[in-house]
């Protein structure tokens, strides 16, 4: 009997955290299919009394999103790659190889992780303009092509690799090269996987930056189109979810084939969400 | 002082040996390893290891052996001296350049990749074409006896299982020395004895070089042609299994090679047992006595006995076949296994001291009596 009622509680309990979760998610699609007084009613309303599906074709007459969906694409896919190449390279470096000043240099990297995300904007963007970078799709690629959260959650793993691994590899007969891509990145896949997903939502979600460097219309990526629905007379509601539903199902679609990776990624780092 | 051994005339090479593995002779001359410039991890290391035997690194944990053994496969460079294979000057050349095999304690097979993949990588390191590498792959596999096993990962694979993927792997490109790190430490007892007979039948079967490293006497004397004892960075004695036993070259060796260990007594806790047994000179110098618990007899023995000393027996045992006894002399204990008669305890004893299996050691540790003077 008492333990009906722990069992109970603690279902109670994950049910109430999953719908406070949901919450957004659930009133984002409702007001996707809401007429436009709906979506400001009070009390909200949850179902609307008809589905109006024509928001989202009306969302997308609103915006270039063809083109704001290729613009995040790009974006995403090279900076996670160029990220993960300069990641590895380096996690193998500080994990492996020996250099002069090694571990200062590996202290101040781990400085930057302390320093906020935002008091960097204003830097990079100085930086930026005197490079001539600003609105380009450099301005939103070349900053993130370095990470030191991956470098130093690959290195953690790269570590947890016996030595006698790679003085195996090495009595085989692979370089330094072989290793790292023939044993070292197959044996922390898991690892990989889970720094490239995380990797992926953030460059995905990114609005902050990509908004700030970026004013021409094409080179504007997803987050920061759906701008186009707040004007001075007010942001239609309807439209902006609508738009807004299309533009995270592909990092839903993730989730779901991922979310094995992505928890084990967080509570292995204990990093970052 | 080089320690050199004559190739043994007993070596036969069995079944088909391995075509392209040329057997190599291993030498050091005057290898010298230290970390910070001031701590030798070795001293003036000076040995030649035969082409096609198997020796085996023998010592206490952290005397230098798998150092030496880090040495020769070239993951480790020396801080002076000279490391020869054949007569080719090995010494600049890294573990790469150097094309040895070696078998490491945890095995360090790539958890990746398959019984198959694994024993191919070095192959395919060494670009071998696929299906060459596949096929010299189910070869050695069937050598190492472990053919049924190639499609699974190593994590699916027993200790022994894995030992002999780990054999296999180290075989694949023809070394001409195999390395075998302390690897049968993490195997239980039963299986220990299964994998150092494979191991010495594997060696026999391909004639490579073999170098074994191990913290076991019981192994490396029952696997080993010849036995290298390493205490603190120096070589102790680099000889046959027998010789290390019957003719041990210092006090560390008498004690570090047998079991039950050796009798240790200084000389000052006899009386006058010796006088007149040994020479007097010998005697003089003499700092520690050696007495194997076997050369303790308690019956007359004709001429193999040296002297008679008196005892009193402590406390007596029978193990299987075996019958011990722990003895006081002259209040320092002393331990036989050769009791025939029945005693009872705090009887006293005479005790018949052999010949063979009793020592006298320097103040060095030295050998100066007992044994065969001139080994």
């Amino acid at each position: 009997m008492k333990l009906k009622v722990a069992m109970v509680l603690r279902y109670v309990i994950l049910i109430l955290g999953a719908v406070i979760m949901l919450m957004p998610f659930l009133w984002m699609l409702s007001t996707s299919l809401k007429t436009q007084p709906e979506t400001v009613k009070i009390p909200p309303i949850w179902i609307p009394k008809q589905l109006q599906f024509s928001n989202y074709v009306e969302a997308f007459k609103q915006a270039p999103f063809f083109q704001y969906f290729i613009n995040s694409v790009i974006v995403t896919s090279i900076t996670t790659i160029g990220q993960l190449f300069t990641s590895i390279l380096a996690a193998f470096a500080f994990s492996r190889l020996n250099f002069y000043g090694k571990n200062f240099l590996f202290v101040i990297f781990l400085g930057t992780m302390m320093v906020p995300g935002e008091m960097l904007i204003i830097p990079n963007f100085v930086t930026l303009s005197q490079l001539h970078l600003v609105n380009t799709y450099g301005a939103l690629i070349i900053p993130w092509l370095a990470s030191f959260f991956t470098v130093f959650t690959l290195r953690q793993t790269f570590q947890s690799v016996p030595d006698q691994i790679y003085y195996a590899a090495k009595i085989d007969g692979a370089s330094d090269w072989h290793y790292l891509w023939h044993v070292l990145v197959p044996i922390s896949k898991s690892t990989i996987t889970a720094v490239t997903v995380l990797q992926v939502i953030g460059s995905w979600n990114s609005f902050m930056w990509p908004l700030i460097v970026t004013n021409s219309e094409n080179l504007r990526t997803l987050p920061v189109g759906l701008q186009a629905f707040t004007s001075d007379a007010g942001t239609n509601y309807a439209w902006l979810m609508a738009a807004s539903t299309f533009v995270i199902i592909p990092m839903v679609i993730l989730y779901i084939f991922l979310q094995k990776y992505i928890i084990a990624g967080i509570s292995k780092t204990g990093l970052k969400g | 002082m080089l320690y050199h051994i004559d190739r043994p005339t007993s070596y036969i090479v069995v079944g088909n040996r391995l075509k392209g593995a040329k057997p190599l002779e291993v030498t050091f001359k005057d290898v010298t390893l230290s970390y910070d410039g001031k701590r030798e991890i070795l001293h003036h290391l000076n040995f030649t290891i035969p082409e096609g035997t198997l020796v085996s690194i023998l010592g206490p944990s952290g005397c230098g052996k798998s150092t030496t053994l880090m040495m020769i496969s070239g993951l480790l460079a020396p801080t002076s001296g000279k490391i020869f294979f054949g007569d080719q000057d090995v010494t600049k050349k890294d573990a790469l350049a150097r094309k040895v095999g070696m078998v490491f304690q945890n095995y360090a097979l790539y958890p990746h990749l398959s019984v198959l993949e694994n024993i191919e990588f070095p192959l395919k390191m060494a670009k071998v074409p696929k299906k060459d590498r596949k096929k010299k792959a189910i070869e050695l596999a069937k050598l190492v006896h472990i053919d049924d096993q190639l499609d699974k990962k190593p994590g699916a694979l027993s200790g022994g299982q894995q030992q002999r993927v780990a054999i296999a792997r180290a075989l694949a490109k023809e070394p001409s020395l195999l390395l075998l790190d302390e690897p049968l430490s993490n195997l239980d007892a039963r299986l220990r004895i299964e994998m150092r007979q494979e191991i010495r039948r594997i060696q026999q079967e391909t004639g490579v070089t073999t170098i074994f490293v191990t913290h076991d006497q019981d192994e490396a004397l029952h696997i080993s042609d010849h036995i290298m004892v390493l205490n603190q960075g120096q070589i102790q004695q680099f000889s046959s299994a027998e010789t290390l036993y019957d003719n041990p070259s210092n006090l560390f060796v008498s004690q570090f090679i047998g079991e039950p260990v050796i009798n240790t007594l200084d000389i000052t806790d006899f009386d006058r047992e010796l006088e007149g047994h040994v020479d007097a000179e010998i005697l003089q110098r003499a700092k520690k006595v050696g007495i194997r618990p076997e050369a303790l007899q308690d019956h007359d023995t004709g001429s193999e006995t040296l002297t008679t000393i008196a005892t009193k027996v402590k406390h007596s045992e029978k193990y299987g076949r075996e019958k011990n006894a722990l003895l006081d002399f002259h209040g320092k204990p002393l331990l036989t296994t050769e009791m025939r008669a029945e005693v009872a305890d705090e009887q006293e004893l005479p005790l018949y001291l052999q010949r063979h299996g009793f020592y006298l050691f320097d103040e060095n540790g030295v050998r100066i009596f007992g044994g065969d003077q001139d080994a």
